[in-house]
């Protein structure tokens, strides 16, 4: 049954990966099947080859959801054909500051990652499949194991899936709390049990990535899309969304917000639409300020920016930004940009692994320098190094974590560049943000992110 | 598996055009056409590059982004830019970036002066940081061995040094700890970082972070010279480069010779420099007086002596050569034997080779390249264990294995470092090395011939070597010690069809660092020099008995000492003590010490002359620094020697030598002092090459062993075994930096014997057999052993194991017994 699709002014969800997700009990087998589960499963096992799956797959034009956005069954079709152990890998690592769709995801509807991990796992070819899980998710990854085995047990992983004669093994690995094992050849190598460091690329782990073998790594919610592909079919997929932006988009809003949580949207909804018809506006009395649209790593949108803008990934990307993991964090007028800025720069700089020289002294130098700026003790040529250095981390890196820093400490210069300057010439913010939302002051909160979590609904 | 030959492709870099192999990394490649980029952490030595350090940026058009030169592969075609304004903004980016966190502490860094950080921050930096806040801080340094200090506020996280620890020796000790900005190089636990090869990690460090307190603070690169030569404490004959600081040598370090060492050293030859101003080095010609101690006598003196003795002997002089004796010092001695003396006891290395299966060996489509080892479908290790033996062919072996999935089989007595990474492992009793050999070749003739308790074992051997396209077998000089081995390893090679292919071969790691030159230059029973045909004398093994009984009255020993790395220490002493012993040595060595003359000799930083590879390859070692004061050169005594013995030398200078040496031998004729420059020259790659071993059988005609291995002893008995550690050896003792490597002696042995004997861990045993003579060892429980079997170090300072092993190597078994500590009694 294809979900209820409406289109008012009022932005509204549009449910897929969430239709059932308050159902009580759906992380039982018995639940998931009562309601539909696991019928795609057996009939990408037995009325499809993996050629028509990967077909289907790569006309869907599935987006990956894990931050990079690209197509999910041309990844799928560059892994080699043959006779040799191919892997899948699931990241569940999600660790973006922002991001909690996946937990959601997992916790409550694990049932429907493994049933798609196991139709991606015969159009990619792959035998063996992990689904690294992010170390604090102790209940999300609980909750897993007892999916695989109750999966195990009725026959959908194993040595004969569905009696097909076909195998495929899953297996639920805990990391160690590290943000840089989410980047895809990182966390193949703490999953082979080395330090988790980006290797370099090419070649691409669909070539030669975990353990030297063939591997396609996919992200909680792209896989999680698959059973509905495979049962309604790719037209009816691309039926939701944007030309470019296929589908339905779980997304996370956290921030300044009146109910943070939570939502499936279209992709290509207003902003705006989100984040007040949904996350029900700003939470205080302050007025929005500015938004970043995909993630920490992702440059800020002022409010007059991004507000009427379509949430797509081409919107996002022609507005300079990014629709990355799907995360909104909402800042009202009350944010310390000054503040901000170090709190994204502290959260990179404590998680760069530091292999490559930029990020690994240029996230400490920016995390130095804007400590100063917000203690005051910063000149104006402090400032112009902030942004020479963000220049000289941006598109020098072995992987994307020091752009990520780079790219929204840049977009918070340039875009409120006189907070900043009044940070030089008043020596510092304090007094400026303290009130209100805890973002500003000194006691900045070292590891957490101020967000909202849970779910809507 | 040939190394694959890739097409030639043309790039541009900077304007320039360059022809390159497709594939080949673009920094090289750019290099090749005189393009410099700057890098810290490629190096294509330690494997794959691992684009850590971003200096190597460069821009490819068509590509937005700055690639890394060093990690990225030339396609025909490419145009590369790298002296654009957006390559110099990220090289400056990087260099500045590298020295937030670097201490600067120039002068009083033992880099200064050769640092590439110093270099590129000159070259390619921005000339001046703006970094103002304060830097991270380490206690420095800290020891990071009893060898190398580390200053982690200098290090730049390479990555090097840890490449290294894991990819190429392999122990896996050092690690990068922590992350971000903090993280830092160790090992597990703080504990000091243990490895034989470890000193590389200072060669490859571009910074002062990784120093060796044998160096520090001892010189500055414009105080020193550099000068060549090769390594001549083992076989493996790595090419060096010595520091030279008012003709002393400072410093050791590889001087890259992929056909010979890949670049790398042991710490053996990196640290052993100490023993050459060691205060107990004999300098002087030496007289043991009645009183039993050594007193000098002039070289005028020492000559007369050293003739008179030999002319009183005559025929029954017999000649030892070993260790670094040169070619040409060794056809001296040979000359000296032969036409001085009419003699022919004349041998070099510790097992009885014979001239026929060396002649037959030396066939050059049988001989390997030690390059073969890299491509090579199959690599199998027999009687050897190369860690030990000849250590920079383990990491070959190993880089074979790593990098290009070459298989790797390993059949050996006693245990070997490469027994993990080997995809099949197979054991022999001591002794029985000939029976498992034949079964391998039987099992590869014909599948599943094999039957016996080793039928298993062989079964995955042959599984790993017959199908395999081209094979390196390296096999180790103990296998002369049972004749049947060398018909048996003949046979291997036909069954593997080795001769057939360009790229498969055998290498023999001699026990003597030259020991394939001194063969093929006349120190060989039976053949002279270009293994030409002589007339027969007995071989090592024989002098032995025969300076006991008296027939033989005389022995010369160059660079060789028998007492100590021979098999049957004890028999040598006994045939020392009876004979006269005219010893050529450094140090009063166990065999020195029974010596009524001792020359001098020169070591590698001193000596001229050439050294052949066990892959045939001549190599030359040079005079870098001056002997000691007055020190004569060995070749000028020995020819000395020869002129008053009536040998007609026909040379007068060293030059001279090379060409009398070469010219009278089949083998090396025609090879001039310009074709060793640098890298050498394998004799096998001349042309005519295949018609220059003298015929003479191919089939070994040897003595039948004294006695029968395998009959030896009741069922529950346990065969004594020796193997080699690197580190029992002169040099170590003699040099300050390695004597805490000197090993104690233990005794290895099976869980199984351990259990049955009630023998612990560590524990304090004394060990005996044949004629009652013992050592004390301590107990050593392997896992990877044959049971009935146990190992003793052969060459160990205090208990020898070869004083128990007899004539016969693996012939005798051995009782054990628990050695009650004073004061204690014991409870079994
Ligand atoms: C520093 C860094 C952290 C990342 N963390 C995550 C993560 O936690 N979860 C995730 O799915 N992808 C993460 N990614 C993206 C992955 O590298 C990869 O692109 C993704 O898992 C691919 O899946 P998809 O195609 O389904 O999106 C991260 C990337 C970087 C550079
Ligand atoms: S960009 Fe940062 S996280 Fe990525 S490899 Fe470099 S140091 Fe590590
Ligand atoms: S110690 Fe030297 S070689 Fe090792 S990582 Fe640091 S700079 Fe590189
Ligand atoms: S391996 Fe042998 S030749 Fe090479 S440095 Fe060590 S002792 Fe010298
Ligand atoms: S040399 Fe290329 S990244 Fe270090």
């Amino acid at each position: 049954m294809p979900p209820t699709k409406t289109k008012t002014e009022k932005t509204t969800e549009t449910r897929i990966l969430f239709r059932n997700i308050d159902e009580p009990g759906l992380s039982k087998i018995s639940t998931y099947k009562r309601l539909g589960g696991y019928k795609s499963l057996v009939k990408a096992y037995t009325e499809m080859t993996p050629e028509d799956l990967l077909a289907e797959l790569e006309a869907s034009d599935l987006r990956g959801r894990g931050g990079a956005g690209f197509s999910m069954g041309k990844k799928a079709s560059f892994l080699p054909r043959g006779d040799m152990d191919k892997y899948l890998c699931c990241n569940a690592d999600e660790s973006e500051p922002g991001t909690f769709k996946d937990r959601e995801l997992m916790q409550k509807n694990p049932h429907q990652l493994i049933e798609g991990m196991v139709i991606a796992a015969r159009a990619a070819g792959a035998n063996r499949c992990f689904i690294y899980i992010r170390g604090e998710y102790v209940l999300q990854a609980d909750t897993l194991d007892r999916a695989v085995a109750e999966a195990y047990e009725a026959g959908y992983l194993g040595e004969d899936v569905c009696g097909t004669g076909e195998q495929v093994e899953l297996v639920v690995h805990r990391g160690a709390g590290a943000y840089i094992c989410g980047e895809e050849t990182a966390l193949l190598d703490s999953l082979e049990g080395k330090r988790g460091n980006p290797r370099l690329k090419p070649p691409f782990p669909a070539v030669e990535g975990l353990y030297g073998g063939p591997t396609l790594i996919n992200n909680v919610e792209t896989l999680s899309n698959l059973p509905h592909i495979v049962a309604s079919g790719a037209e009816w997929f691309r039926s939701f969304g944007t030309e470019q932006s296929p589908g339905t988009k779980v997304v996370s809003v956290s921030g300044d917000v009146a109910k943070p949580g939570n939502y499936e949207i279209e992709l290509g909804v207003p902003v705006r639409g989100i984040i007040d018809d949904l996350a029900g506006g700003a939470s205080g009395k302050a007025k929005l300020k500015c938004f970043f649209p995909g993630g920490s790593s992702s440059p800020v949108l002022t409010v007059e920016e991004g507000m009427d803008l379509p949430y797509s990934f081409e919107a996002m990307a022609d507005a300079g930004s990014m629709l990355g993991s799907g995360s909104i964090i909402v800042c009202d007028e009350e944010t310390s940009v000054v503040e901000l800025a170090l709190r994204v720069a502290r959260f990179y700089h404590h998680e760069s692994c530091g292999k490559c020289t930029p990020c690994r002294e240029g996230t400490n130098w920016t995390v130095k320098m804007l400590e100063r700026l917000s203690h005051g003790e910063a000149t104006p040529i402090d400032l112009e190094t902030i942004v020479s250095v963000q220049g000289n981390i941006t598109g020098n890196c072995l992987c994307v974590l020091g752009d990520s820093m780079a790219a929204p400490v840049s977009a918070l210069v340039a875009k409120y560049r006189p907070e900043f300057d009044q940070a030089i010439s008043m020596g510092g913010v304090n007094g400026h943000a303290t009130a209100g939302n805890g973002h500003g002051g000194d006691a900045l909160p070292d590891v957490a992110w101020p967000l909202g979590a849970g779910s809507a609904g | 598996m040939v190394e694959p030959i890739r097409e030639l492709v043309t790039i541009t870099v900077d304007g320039r055009e360059i022809t390159a192999p497709e594939g080949q990394m673009l920094h090289d490649a750019a290099k090749s056409g005189d393009v410099e980029i700057p890098v810290f952490c490629y190096e294509p030595k330690l494997g794959e590059p691992v684009g850590a350090c971003r200096m190597c940026l460069v821009e490819i058009e068509g590509i937005p982004k700055l690639q890394t030169s060093c990690s990225t592969p030339i396609r025909d075609g490419m145009v590369v830019h790298t002296k654009t304004d957006q390559v110099k903004e990220a090289q400056n980016a990087v260099v500045e970036f590298l020295l937030v966190n670097h201490p600067l502490d120039c002068p009083v860094c033992d880099k200064g002066g050769e640092c590439p950080l110093q270099d590129i921050s000159m070259g390619w930096g921005p000339g001046k940081s703006r970094f103002t806040d304060v830097k991270r801080h380490f206690q420095k340094p800290i020891e990071l061995s009893p060898l190398i200090a580390l200053d982690r506020e200098r290090c730049i996280l390479c990555y090097r040094c840890v490449r290294f620890s894991q990819e190429v020796a392999e122990d896996e000790q050092l690690q990068l700890l922590e992350r971000g900005d903090r993280t830092f190089v160790g090992t597990f636990d703080d504990r000091p970082y243990d490895d034989p090869y470890h000193g590389n990690v200072i060669e490859l460090c571009p910074v002062g972070a990784l120093t060796t307190y044998t160096y520090r603070f001892r010189a500055r690169p414009w105080d020193i010279e550099d000068a060549g030569s090769v390594c001549t404490l083992c076989s493996s004959q790595c090419n060096v480069k010595f520091s030279i600081r008012d003709e002393e040598v400072l410093r050791v370090l590889a001087r890259d010779n992929e056909d010979v060492d890949d670049g790398w050293l042991c710490d053996k030859g990196r640290f052993g420099f100490q023993s050459f101003g060691s205060e107990d080095r004999i300098t002087q010609p030496m007289l043991r007086g009645g009183d039993g101690e050594l007193s000098p006598i002039s070289w005028d003196d020492a000559l007369s002596r050293v003739t008179k003795a030999l002319k009183s002997s005559g025929e029954k002089t017999a000649v030892l050569a070993g260790g670094g004796t040169s070619n040409e010092e060794g056809w001296l001695l040979g000359r000296v034997l032969r036409e001085g003396l009419a003699g022919n006891a004349i041998d070099s290395g510790a097992h009885p080779a014979d001239a026929g299966a060396v002649r037959g060996l030396s066939n050059p489509a049988l001989t390997a390249r030690m390059r073969d080892i890299d491509h090579a479908g199959a690599v199998l290790v027999l009687g050897a264990d190369p860690r030990n033996e000849m250590p920079i062919c383990d990491l070959r072996i190993r880089k074979g294995v790593r990098r290009n999935g070459v298989r790797l089989a390993v059949a050996t007595d006693s245990p070997t470092a490469l027994d993990r990474r080997a995809h099949a492992v197979g054991r022999y009793l001591p002794g029985a090395a000939a029976g498992f050999i034949s079964q391998l070749a039987g099992e590869i003739r014909s599948e599943g011939s094999s039957s016996g308790p080793d039928a298993e074992a062989v079964a995955a051997l042959a599984t790993e070597l017959r199908g395999a396209e081209d094979v390196v077998v390296v096999w180790g000089e103990e296998l002369w010690s049972e004749p049947r081995a060398i018909s048996a390893l003949m046979d291997l090679a036909t069954v593997l069809g080795i001769e057939g292919t360009e790229t498969s071969g055998l290498i023999e790691i001699p026990t003597e660092a030259n020991g394939r030159g001194l063969r093929e230059v006349g120190c060989l029973p039976g053949a002279s020099a270009g293994l030409a045909e002589a007339p027969a004398g007995p071989g090592v093994s024989e002098f032995c008995e025969k300076l006991r009984d008296g027939s033989l009255e005389t022995i010369l020993l160059a660079d060789s000492d028998p007492v100590r790395t021979h098999p049957d220490g004890e028999g040598w002493k006994q045939a020392l003590g009876n004979a006269f012993v005219i010893a050529i040595s450094s140090f009063e060595t166990p065999s020195a010490s029974l010596a009524n003359l001792v020359i001098p000799a020169e070591n590698f930083s001193e000596k001229e002359g050439t050294i052949t590879h066990p892959e045939g390859r001549l190599q030359r070692v040079r005079r870098n620094v001056p002997p000691p004061d007055g020190l004569l050169p060995t070749w000028n005594f020995l020819a000395a020697v020869a002129t008053e013995l009536g040998v007609d030398c026909g040379f007068s200078d060293q030059p001279g030598l090379f060409t009398a040496m070469t010219s009278s031998n089949g083998l090396y004729q025609g090879i001039t002092e310009e074709d060793l420059a640098g890298q050498g020259v394998r004799w096998q790659d001349r042309e005519g090459a295949a018609g220059r071993v003298p015929a003479g059988g191919a089939t070994p005609q040897m003595a039948a062993p004294t006695s029968a291995p395998g009959s030896a002893g009741a069922p529950d008995s346990i065969r004594l075994g020796t193997r080699r550690d690197l580190w029992a050896a002169e040099v170590a003792e003699r040099s300050p930096a390695l004597e805490f490597l000197v090993p104690m002696q233990s005794l290895e042995i099976s869980i199984p014997d351990a259990e049955r004997l009630g023998l612990k861990q560590g524990q304090a045993v004394e060990v005996s057999a044949g004629d009652g003579a013992s050592v004390e060892a301590k107990v050593a429980i392997r896992e990877a052993m044959i049971p009935g079997a146990a190992f003793l170090i052969c060459g160990a300072r205090d208990g020898n194991g070869n004083l128990l092993t007899g004539a016969v190597p693996g012939s005798r078994t051995i009782r054990i017994e628990v050695a009650t500590p004073v004061g204690q009694t014991e409870n079994t």
